[in-house]
């Protein structure tokens, strides 16, 4: 006790000293210092700052300019002439053309806008993203075993990481062999994935993501569960919790922030798929041999068809802010699911 | 031992068929107390233990099923071969003049016919991963640096400036920022996939910044007094006391940057200049259905594949250990 109040004497002697020694040269050059701070704060910052700006917010905003333009491959001059004019019909013509009806031959309104395949486009990101809750529970399943008190768990995380950090590109050739026409996987179940309906097609896109994505996941739980408070488990023990119980009632509410946090991130992501359908099935609209049915593309598939076989830079950059706009309110809803349950 | 677990029930217990008395000795072997029976924790372990490894292992290897699939089909002797490969082909590829690796070979030939060279693809992959990642990295935690450290004016706008940049989708602007790469002539040159990333990132820097603050500021006080600048106390401090933190990332970006597809694919016109991720893709389009030459595409996959594979059995603790940070840092 003594020893210690004499040590913390000692400490504040030496941090009196300190800043006596501090404060005497201080006061001569107090405006000197923090001009230093605040402009080597600016410097240290400024990298990131224009590599924000000019490549995001620069970006983000011609990209919303563009799209009230008729900028294109075909509409002839530079970049800065058609920044310059409004689309000819209207700055809202991509946005009225996209959503605009298609009137069927019986005259009656077809689902599809007039830019034909906006709703399939959009509706097929939506169907990739089922892999979302399998994947989620497989990997919560996986988690709870990696995480029980067994020898080697480390190996097993290491190895069901191993797709994730792989090649999208490696993983899709080898993929559309596997699940081919006559693929190994495609006789192991003795089902068409890569040429049967659009329905299983679609599937072999899930099956690949959700393979691909579940160590990532894996591990962001094993953390989480890691970071559950084994006093709580160990009282529920006692009181004569089941393993369900103790699981349900106690391990995954203090699950749910990391649940949260991936839920949010692969929604995100999910929206913005492209590679893997992309590398499986072909371009959209592409031609020849390396053309995908629309039935196959995702949003973005379309987004970059428009550039790939029209050039139609002003029609992408409205389909990128309606996209924009999808993954905000998205991204909302949940956050806003998620205040609620707070409640 | 047997005897000891599987005691009669006591006398009060109502009388237990046949059928009942075996079912109940059957799950009190597995350690569950059944119709009175007693229940062992240490057999329930070991039996719920025998269960866990049996489902990790399962799955496991469908983990690694198709990644030995793709390696070993880059043996077989052509695509007949391939496809009925399920574990090792029928006929081997050693029986072409140049040997086993006759399809490794061939990727030369392959990309020749599609306007690549290999060893320029190679070097492109390189140069759009180690470049932007080893500037980016330093530029990031300088950032991170001065969001973590220092106090200046306007410190919060800048970071929640850079934290908004975050919830814009890649794919919303990726065609606005062709436009800017074409007006800035990069796109013909590889330098769209080289300089943006040389302005660092905002996740590695939020990253570094996080570990940052888990820093003593003490060390920078007794820097300054000492008389150090800031750029001495961020490079011969700092940096040294960061680079875990930066490693990890530096390796994940790393990993990101050689995987990457739609970058290129958009950001890079001029085939002289395409990534493997992107010659593979390519080669996959165009030569992937010739019979003779279809493992040799898988065999080029299997060549994008390996250092990345290569770099994480390397550093595996550190990139298990920096997602993990971040799955409990929620």
């Amino acid at each position: 006790m003594e020893n210690r109040a004499i040590a913390s004497d000692a400490a504040a002697s030496v941090q009196d000293e300190a800043a006596v020694a501090e404060q005497t040269p201080k006061k001569r050059k107090v405006n000197r210092a923090v001009l230093m701070e605040n402009l080597w704060g600016w410097f240290f910052v400024c990298f990131i700052l224009i590599g924000t700006t000019v490549f995001v917010y620069l970006a983000l905003v011609l990209s919303v300019w563009m799209s009230f333009t008729n900028y294109s491959n075909l509409s002839g001059g530079t970049l800065w002439e058609a920044l310059g004019k409004l689309h000819p019909e209207g700055w809202s013509h991509w946005y009225e053309y996209m959503f605009a009806p298609m009137y069927g031959a019986d005259g009656n309104p077809t689902y599809t806008g007039a830019s034909d395949d906006f709703w399939t486009t959009l509706l097929n990101s939506v169907i990739y993203m089922i892999g979302i809750p399998i994947g989620m529970i497989l990997s919560l399943f996986f988690a709870v075993l990696i995480s029980r008190d067994i020898k080697g768990s480390g190996v097993f995380r290491l190895i069901y990481y191993i797709p994730t950090v792989s090649s999208t590109v490696s993983i899709a050739v080898m993929w559309s062999n596997l699940f081919g026409a006559t693929g190994v996987m495609t006789e192991f179940f003795d089902t068409r994935f890569m040429n049967g309906t659009p329905w299983m097609q679609k599937m072999t896109v899930v099956i690949m993501t959700t393979w691909k994505g579940l160590g990532g996941t894996i591990l962001l739980l094993c953390a989480g569960l890691n970071g559950v408070n084994a006093s709580y488990n160990e009282a529920a023990e006692i009181d004569g919790a089941n393993a369900w119980t103790i699981f349900f009632r106690i391990k995954l509410p203090q699950l749910y922030p990391t649940i949260f946090y991936v839920l949010v991130t692969s929604v995100i992501g999910g929206m913005q798929i492209f590679a893997e359908p992309q590398l499986l099935f072909g371009y959209y609209p592409g031609t020849g041999a390396v053309s995908a049915s629309v039935d196959v593309t995702p949003f973005v598939g379309y987004i970059y068809g428009q550039y790939y076989s029209n050039g139609n830079y002003a029609f992408c950059s409205a389909l990128g802010v309606i996209l924009m706009i999808i993954i905000f309110f998205l991204t909302l809803i949940q956050f806003a699911l998620d205040s609620r349950r707070d409640k | 031992m047997t005897e000891v677990l599987n005691q009669a029930p006591a006398a009060e217990t109502k009388q237990l068929n046949k059928f009942q008395t075996i079912l109940a000795q059957f799950c009190a072997f597995f350690g569950f107390g059944i119709f009175g029976y007693r229940s062992s924790k240490k057999r329930k372990k070991v039996f719920f233990d025998v269960i866990t490894y049996t489902i990790l292992v399962l799955v496991a290897l469908v983990m690694i099923y198709p990644l030995w699939w793709m390696f070993i089909v880059s043996f077989a002797y052509n695509q007949l071969a391939m496809l009925q490969t399920s574990f090792f082909p029928a006929s081997w590829a050693s029986s072409y003049d140049d040997g086993l690796f006759h399809h490794y070979t061939n990727i030369i030939n392959l990309m020749e016919l599609s306007n690549m060279n290999y060893w320029k693809t190679v070097l492109n992959t390189i140069l759009y991963s180690i470049v932007p990642v080893a500037v980016g990295v330093v530029t990031s935690t300088m950032a991170a640096f001065a969001f973590a450290k220092l106090n200046f004016k306007g410190k919060n706008i800048a970071f929640f400036y850079c934290l908004a940049a975050i919830m814009v989708p890649g794919p919303s602007i990726m065609i606005a920022q062709f436009c800017i790469y074409s007006e800035l002539q990069w796109t013909g040159n590889g330098l769209a996939m080289i300089i943006p990333g040389c302005f660092g990132a905002i996740l590695t820097a939020f990253f570094v910044r996080q570990y940052l603050y888990g820093l003593p500021t003490s060390i920078i006080e007794a820097a300054k007094i000492d008389g150090a600048g800031y750029w001495r106390i961020f490079w011969a401090f700092i940096m040294p006391l960061a680079l875990p933190a930066i490693m990890a990332q530096a390796i994940l970006s790393f990993i990101g940057c050689w995987n990457n597809y739609l970058g290129p694919l958009l950001f890079v016109t001029d085939p002289d200049w395409y990534p493997l991720a992107l010659a593979v893709a390519v080669l996959d389009t165009q030569q992937g259905t010739n019979v003779d030459n279809a493992p040799s595409v898988l065999a080029a996959a299997v060549l994008a594949l390996l250092p990345v594979l290569v770099i994480f059995a390397v550093f595996q603790k550190m990139i298990i250990g920096s997602i993990m940070l971040t799955g409990s840092k929620e």
